[in-house]
């Protein structure tokens, strides 16, 4: 999956959002550096919700961050309605900000513990004079009653519970895309439903476009329209929810999807199971970026990095030899 | 917050505030002057009219203690603010900005840390004149390198907190996410700080005063006046004894406030003391028949003694498990699934804790073994493995020692042999060159491997019942799955058993034989894993079942909501725990727990509706029946020799024409007796999925 | 990464150096004035200080200051006459025994203390042993000393107040003399020794690896001392270099409370004396000791802890 190319990117005056070639390092001392992201591109159309899956290490969460241009990519180019984030600095940068929001992982972390959650909610509107009056309407939106909930602070509320608090610190600024890293992996089920929910109902509500990050393909699936699977930094597959799952494409889909149990679930037994973990992104294998743990590598793999080609409809691959015969 | 900080930071408060308030008003109390000689004989002993006696030259000693707090409490607190000035902002911009700009605040602090302060001070003071300023000025400064560096590590813990992050996502300034989001959470360890620092100054300027180099006589300070009187000590022990008490009040003042305020942030000591320590009273156990199963657990009870009340975080589990079987337990975090798991093995922590109940090794009672006996099964007969990989491990010794520990000490290995054996071990674990992953620390391996490691571990003296706490939770996907095969390929090779703690409703249905749902400290549901996810009775089973997203579910598919949250362990509800998140719930629900039922010999379930039977209640019920009700399903019979279990057996009701000591086991065709409540509607209301879904 | 280090230690070794002679060189007092007396005339003063190199720019005299130190050469005290080289390795040996001694002090009561109260946490004991410790923490030096030297010396007599024997000498008596004095210095650290030993060792023993040990049928001893004590021992490390400091300047105290001649006793004499050469010279011995001490505990770090060993 060493994939990049952006074969798969659409018109670019369709596109609410659009990552173009996205490339991140971080130092990884001794002069070294961590390529943690390399190549990705993708795009949302308005109202779309891209899901992005990938297990620990494979530069998803490093991706949201460098959309949010927290801090910034290395290269590449990221294009809100076609305003390019990348070359903004400062106070320029910092007027886009109200239109790209970002909901976290931690409920907890996230929160400043300190402050009362209507100054947390409030804090947007506050740094931009607009939607003052939408504080409390946001807190009922996501479920919280506002007279009660907004002058306590943030311990006095459960991992749900600030899950909703976060989601209406993003919201209150009426974002048009809204980035979602994680924001169920720390939840129980029954709480991870309820937020899911919550998601869905105000994304209708408010018109939102979603980036929904996790590493549990069956939450991802659940909410996304399209999906794109990542690995080590750069991206395998790109296809709508449903398609991935029935036909997957890549081994490394295939593989994660023989990973996760089954039973009752109907779906074929185990054919692809790899073994091992991923390399240290410090030292990735050349080539395709999977081939050390895929059961298909060839000699090719090693040698080229496939890009995303199209395998009709809505589908692309990042693979020399994709599974196209099962569909 | 009075709780919290304890009796002790108020008396030192009051202390503070005492002598604080003599020092200022020291020239309006009606003392003699501090060196007017002769108001009373030299060198006498404490009386009423002078309380610490008088010196040599016949000076009042109180008088002259309080105005030495004069000196000791306005260096203390000006030293320790000059200080905080310099170095507070210093801080703060080092752990804010980060990078280069931090590298040169740090490189220069790190030097400057590098002298020893005492001398420094001594031979400043020294050089530049001993006086108040100098001596404020030099301790000041000297202070500045640590403020600093508390400041920036404090900085840096809460800039890179996400909602530091979110606050720069919502294009707030830097300016204003340092003073709205930063300072107030550095506020409480400065403020913690400032007091062990006033504590360290005053101790420092009663060094330099002892030593003659702080303000110069006539002035009294501390130090000084407590060398003075050591010279005549002999005779006149109050003068060095005066001062000396009440210096160490003040510092012991300070560094009590200190130490409260910083108890306050730091979770880890503050969590401690809330354990409160209770005479523990054995909780009763149901009657039951040990049987001869592997492992038996019968009305197993942990309850924690708190501030709040206490918290039944096991109550009442009971259940059998053969060789070579897989025991499920399911539950949301803090249903108790962990610590039945701790409990079961005896690794509660000490203080607070009350267990009830029994556990049976093959027949043997371990809640009656001594520790030393509970040693010898430990690792041997039980084995456990715990959730994170990267913690499980002692991060100081080498895999190869901690592998072979267990060997040498229960199986009396001599040390190569043991290690030869660990490494044969960490190959049937599927660990690629065991001899070199022998001498490598933990760090140097990856989640995964290490997880394996631990396994290896706990396999390594042959034990007959595996406990395995998420063992996967902390994976990848791809290595959860491997783990998990892993575990059940020696499960199979070892005939053992295996109870599996877990979250994961699909792990469960893959790997379990046997499952056991908990909800709040109690099985709600238990069964042969097949059956119970295919014939599910307990609504809470069924609607955990219901919102795990799936794949085969269509994108966009709604899963089913359960309201509310887990309950508070220390206030559940009345009746079943679940009633306020049950769509299904009626008056009885509310008043009266329901004990476990029998669906099957195996499959037992807590509730007086179940679903798919004609019990259940169809739909959301929004008045209660009352007498109309369905008629009671069978409750488990005790004392038998299966798979006896009970929920709540002070509250189990006996439901007529059935026996409480059961002759008369429940079985599936008495299951539902009589018929559902003749009167049940189905109400207008909308389908759980509807239900309001809003959190409290 | 040694390499590094040693690049870093030399940089911290010249500031140290640096600082120590600028800021005494600095400082009012002119050294004419001692030597030559009060009523020296200007012209004797001017040619003196030229012959001392005192108007020469600072970094100039700090580098012959720097060449000399190289050799050994720490100047000739215009008081006494007396080397300040030899002056201070007469009085090092006195230092170092009492850092040594109290040390020994400090960590053989602390260690025991600690882990005392970390293994049970919130008991009697523990809040026994935590309130002992505060109240050591909360004890300066010199009133501890004083304290000790009216019960042992004045009271009962059993040791002696003041007055120092080298080991050269007579071990037994040595051993007399350093105690009272090793005790009190000690002590101040013991506390915070103790309590750090005591807060990491709760951390530690909560963690899942003693909690699997315990699960793994380890008697408790084993746990407390082979598993839990390495781990928490870290920051103790680091705070027995860094607490060298306090330390250090509690021997100034200590040894002029109880009459001993070491460097410390030397720097409070000279300063009195305004013998600025000698305080300059045992101002520069006490931070360059300070500053290899820290190096060398540093690499006792990475001893103790392999994931530092590894970075």
């Amino acid at each position: 999956m060493a994939g990049s190319g952006s074969a798969h990117l659409r018109p670019p005056g369709q596109a609410v959002l659009r990552a173009e070639d996205l490339v991140v390092e971080f130092p990884a001392g001794r002069g070294r550096s961590v390529r943690a992201v390399s190549g990705v591109s993708f795009d949302l159309l308005p109202g779309e919700t891209l899901g992005i899956v990938g297990e620990s290490g494979c530069g998803k969460s490093t991706t949201a961050r460098a959309l949010m241009q927290l801090p910034p990519p290395l290269s590449g180019s990221v294009r809100l309605d076609g305003v390019e984030l990348t070359r903004l600095k400062g106070e320029a940068l910092r007027r886009t900000r109200r239109r790209l929001q970002m909901i976290f992982q931690d409920p907890i972390s996230s929160l400043n513990p300190r402050r009362r959650v209507r100054d947390i909610v409030a804090e947007g509107p506050r740094v931009w004079g607009v939607g003052g009056d939408r504080v409390d309407e946001i807190l009922e939106a996501v479920g919280l009653d506002p007279d009660t909930a907004a002058t306590r602070r943030p311990h006095e509320f459960s991992g749900g519970q600030c899950q909703r608090i976060s989601i209406a610190r993003a919201l209150v600024l009426e974002p048009e895309v809204v980035i979602c890293d994680e924001p169920v992996s720390a939840l129980d089920v029954s709480v991870q439903a309820q937020i899911l929910g919550l998601l869905e109902d105000l994304k209708e509500r408010y018109r939102l476009t979603l980036v929904f990050i996790a590493h549990d393909l069956a939450v991802v699936k659940n909410v996304s329209d399209r999906i794109l699977v990542m690995y080590l930094g750069k991206t395998c597959e790109l296809a709508p929810g449903s398609e991935l799952v029935e036909r997957p494409a890549h081994p490394y889909t295939r593989a994660l999807l023989a990973s996760i149990p089954r039973s009752g679930l109907g779906l074929p037994p185990a054919d692809q199971l790899i073994s091992g973990e991923p390399p240290s992104p410090v030292t990735p294998p050349s080539g395709c970026r999977f081939r050390t743990r895929c059961p298909k590598a060839a000699p090719r793999c090693a040698q080229e990095e496939p890009e995303m080609r199209s395998l009709g409809g809505d589908r692309w691959v990042a693979c020399h030899y994709p599974e196209v015969e099962t569909a | 917050m009075r709780r919290r900080l304890g009796k002790g930071f108020w008396i030192a408060s009051g202390w503070i505030g005492l002598v604080l308030a003599a020092a200022v008003l020291a020239d309006l109390l009606p003392l003699p002057g501090y060196d007017e000689t002769l108001v009373g004989p030299p060198q006498a002993g404490p009386s009423l009219a002078h309380p610490f006696g008088t010196d040599g030259l016949g000076r009042d000693v109180f008088s002259r203690v309080v105005y030495g707090a004069r000196v000791s409490l306005g260096v203390g607190i000006g030293a320790v603010l000059l200080g905080l000035l310099i170095g507070a902002p210093l801080g703060l911009l080092a752990g804010y900005r980060g990078k280069a700009t931090d590298a040169v605040i740090m490189a220069v602090n790190d030097i400057a840390l590098a002298f020893p302060a005492l001398v420094f001070a001594l031979a400043v003071v020294a050089f530049a004149g001993a006086n108040l300023r100098n001596v404020l000025i030099v301790l000041g400064v000297l202070g500045v390198p640590a403020w600093t560096r508390l400041v920036r590590g404090t900085t840096m813990a809460f800039a890179g907190r996400e909602f530091v992050l979110a606050a720069r996502a919502l294009g707030v300034r830097d300016r204003r996410i340092l003073w709205r989001e930063i300072v107030p959470n550095v506020s409480v360890p400065a403020a913690s700080y400032a007091f062990l620092g006033m504590a360290v100054v005053i101790v420092a300027e009663g060094s330099l005063a002892f030593l003659g180099l702080s303000v110069q006589a006539p002035t009294p300070t501390w130090g000084g006046l407590i060398n003075e009187g050591r010279t005549i000590m002999e005779n006149a022990p109050h003068l060095v004894l005066a001062p000396a008490l009440v210096m160490f009040l003040t510092v012991l003042s300070f560094n009590v406030v200190g130490d409260r305020l910083r108890a306050l942030t730091d979770v880890r000591q503050s969590g401690l003391e809330h354990v409160r320590r209770a005479a523990a009273q054995p909780l009763p156990t149901a009657p039951h028949t040990p049987g001869g199963q592997l492992l038996q657990v019968a009305d197993l009870r942990t309850h924690f003694v708190t501030e709040r009340g206490v918290v039944k975080a096991v109550d009442g589990v009971s259940f059998t498990l053969e060789r070579g079987r897989t025991l499920a337990v399911v539950g949301e975090s803090g249903s108790g699934k962990s610590m039945l798991i701790r409990s079961i093995l005896d690794l509660l922590p000490g203080a607070g804790v009350v267990r009830g109940g029994k556990v049976y090794l093959d027949g043997d009672d371990l809640t009656g073994f001594s520790p030393k006996e509970m040693r010898q099964v430990l690792g041997t007969r039980l084995a456990a493995v715990f959730q994170d990989p990267m913690t499980a491990l002692n991060p100081v010794r080498t895999i190869g020692t901690q592998v072979a520990e267990p060997l040498r000490v229960h199986l009396g290995l001599s040390g190569k042999r043991a290690r030869a054996h660990a490494a044969v071990l960490l190959a049937s674990v599927g660990i690629p060159e065991p001899e070199r992953v022998l001498r490598r620390y933990p760090h140097q391996l990856s989640g995964g491997m290490r997880q394996r490691v631990t396994i290896a571990m706990a396999l390594s003296c042959g034990p007959d019942v595996l406990f395995a706490d998420e063992p996967t939770t902390a994976l990848d996907v791809t290595v959860q799955d491997q783990v998990l095969r892993l575990i059940h390929r020696q499960r199979q090779e070892r005939n053992m058993a295996t109870v599996l703690v877990s979250h994961d409703l699909a792990v469960v249905a893959e790997w379990a034989d046997e499952v056991i749902v908990m909800y709040a400290g109690k099985v709600v549901e238990r069964g042969p894993a097949a059956d119970l996810f295919e014939r599910t009775r307990m609504p809470y089973t069924e609607a955990l079942l219901q919102s795990v997203p799936r794949l085969t579910d269509p994108a966009h598919h709604r899963l089913r909501v359960i309201t509310g949250r887990p309950p508070d362990l220390a206030a559940l509800p009345s009746g079943c725990a679940f009633h306020p998140r049950c769509p299904y719930a009626r008056e009885r629900c509310v008043t009266e727990a329901p004990p476990l039922f029998q669906e099957t010999r195996e499959h037992l379930y807590a509730c007086w509706y179940p679903r798919g039977t004609e019990a259940a209640v169809g739909d959301p019920v929004p008045v209660a029946l009352g007498e109309s009700g369905p008629a009671d399903p069978v409750p488990v019979a005790l004392g038998e020799s299966g798979p006896a279990a009970l929920g709540e057996p002070a509250a189990g009701p006996v439901p007529a024409g059935t026996d409480r000591n059961g002759s008369e086991p429940g079985g599936p065709e008495h299951n539902g007796a009589g018929s559902a409540g003749p009167d049940l509607k189905r109400p207008e209301l909308a389908g759980p999925e509807g239900a309001d879904n809003r959190g409290r | 990464m040694i390499l590094h280090r040693l690049v870093r230690l030399l940089v911290v070794l010249l500031v140290v150096t640096f600082l120590s002679f600028a800021l005494l060189a600095l400082l009012p007092g002119d050294p004419t004035t001692q030597i030559l007396g009060v009523s020296a005339t200007e012209e004797a003063r001017a040619q003196l200080r030229q012959e001392l190199g005192l108007d020469d720019p600072l970094f100039v005299r700090y580098a012959a200051w720097l060449g000399a130190l190289f050799t050994g050469d720490l100047g000739t005290s215009y008081i006494t006459s007396v080397p300040v080289t030899e002056a201070l390795v007469e009085r090092l040996p006195v230092t170092i025994e009492l850092l040594i001694a109290a040390e020994i002090v400090a960590i053989g009561l602390a260690v025991p203390i600690g882990v005392a109260a970390a293994r049970r946490a919130g008991s009697t004991t523990d809040q026994a042993l935590t309130a002992l410790c505060f109240g050591l923490l909360s004890t300066p030096v010199f009133v501890l000393g004083v304290l000790l030297i009216l019960v042992f010396a004045v009271k009962w007599q059993v040791l002696p107040a003041t007055g120092w024997t080298p080991i050269s000498l007579d071990l037994g008596w040595n051993i007399t003399s350093v105690l009272l004095p090793a005790i009190t210095l000690g002590c101040g650290q013991l506390a915070v020794y103790a309590r750090l030993l005591r807060a990491d060792m709760i951390a530690t023993l909560q963690e899942d690896y003693i909690t699997l040990a315990r699960a793994r049928g380890l008697s408790p001893r084993r746990i407390l001392w082979r598993h839990a004590l390495r781990p928490s021992a870290i920051s103790l490390i680091t705070a027995i270099g860094l607490n060298l400091g306090a330390l250090v300047g509690g021997t100034v105290i200590i040894e002029t409370l109880f009459g001993l001649p070491g460097v410390g006793r030397l720097i409070v004499d000279s300063i009195f004396s305004r013998d600025y050469l000698t305080v300059q010279g045992g101002v520069v011995l006490i931070s360059v000791g300070y500053v290899l001490v820290n190096f060398a505990v540093d690499l006792v770090y990475a001893a103790v802890d392999p994931r530092i060993r590894h970075a």
